[in-house]
């Protein structure tokens, strides 16, 4: 287990961020050079007014139409999100390692709201999972990607959760947390994770046209 | 001159209990986290003369390290000084207190081969 966990942040975690990083330009180049190719147009509406319009609008909870009429998805969908990108970049035991092998540090979340937010980002998971299996509309678009990518998130946070309450072996549950950790890193730009990269450009896309080509509100 | 003797010896007995433990670091369970004001983990476990016993370390200076124009220098042991002496918690441009802590800790245990490696291994 030892050299499993050494492996995990020494090779793994150069090879997890590279993936990331790597694939993730790749992605974004690929994504643009497909989009220029099939809707060529687009560039000559696109607009940064519009965009950042609309990516405000869908940021404000309750304020899109989309959200009015799920107050479940939307409340869900903001608290998940908020954890998921707060607790990683900003928990105490992740910046000390930053500290220790790269020698720099920033401030981080005091411990207990780092708890709270990883166990509603937990709680969030199972959410999304109660909808996708009893909410028919949704069952009829899931596919097994969506689960997928469901589990991928899912588990940093259980094992993370598990491994800071002293939950079974440290040393085992943080080789899990970190492996699972790097898995999600990973995947980000080759599933549907890769929302990550692509939201923010999808949702200028839309502000774009829906404000520039229709004169109407994306929201 | 008996009394005297006897005395003397209850002194020196009592001087023997109270300065040996000071000496021997026997009684320390954990790293020293005062200089933190209020730490939001637990005092990294740590007993010094078991874990030197176990690592089979004599020399003090592995740990208790000098400064050799801003490196560690094992060459020249500092028993007895605070880490904090050297080592601050708000060190700019040095190497402030919990780097140094986790440096010293782990980074022996990663080259050793031995101890804890993970968060919750130490601070329990």
């Amino acid at each position: 287990m030892r050299e499993l966990y050494e492996f995990a942040v020494g090779p793994m975690a150069w090879a997890a961020f590279g993936v990331f990083l790597i694939g993730s330009v790749i992605r974004l180049i690929s994504m643009y050079s497909l989009a220029r190719k099939k809707d060529g147009p687009f560039l000559s509406y696109m607009s940064w007014r519009f965009g950042l319009r609309s990516i405000l609008n869908w940021l404000i909870p309750f304020n899109a139409q989309g959200w009015k009429e799920n107050p479940l998805v939307c409340v869900t969908t903001f608290v998940f999100h908020l954890g998921l990108i707060l607790v990683p970049l900003f928990l105490l035991g992740h910046v000390v390692l930053w500290d220790q092998y790269w020698g720099f540090s920033y401030p981080t979340l005091p411990e207990q709201a780092a708890d709270i937010f990883t166990i509603a980002v937990i709680v969030a998971c199972l959410v999304f999972a109660w909808r996708r299996a009893t909410n028919r509309t949704l069952r009829f678009v899931t596919t097994g990607q969506d689960w997928l990518v469901l589990l991928i998130a899912f588990l940093p946070f259980l094992t993370g959760f598990l491994a800071s309450q002293h939950v079974g072996p440290p040393l085992v549950m943080t080789t899990l947390h970190v492996l699972s950790g790097e898995l999600m890193l990973m995947a980000i730009p080759f599933t549907r994770l890769s929302h990550m990269i692509f939201g923010l450009f999808s949702r200028a896309y839309m502000g774009s046209e829906f404000g520039g080509v229709r004169h109407a509100k994306d929201w | 001159m008996r009394r005297v003797n006897v005395v003397a010896a209850a002194l020196l007995l009592a001087g023997l209990v109270w300065a040996l433990p000071a000496l021997s670091q026997e009684d320390m369970k954990t790293v020293p986290n005062a200089a933190f004001g209020t730490p939001q983990r637990s005092a990294a476990v740590f007993q010094h003369d078991l874990h030197n016993e176990k690592a089979k370390l004599d020399d003090c200076g592995a740990c208790h390290h000098g400064d050799d124009g801003g490196k560690p220098d094992p060459a020249s042991p500092t028993p007895g000084q605070p880490c904090a002496e050297c080592h601050p918690v708000d060190a700019k441009g040095k190497t402030p207190l919990m780097r140094a802590f986790h440096r010293q800790c782990v980074g022996c245990h990663h080259d050793s081969g031995k101890g804890p490696l993970t968060c919750g291994e130490c601070h329990t």
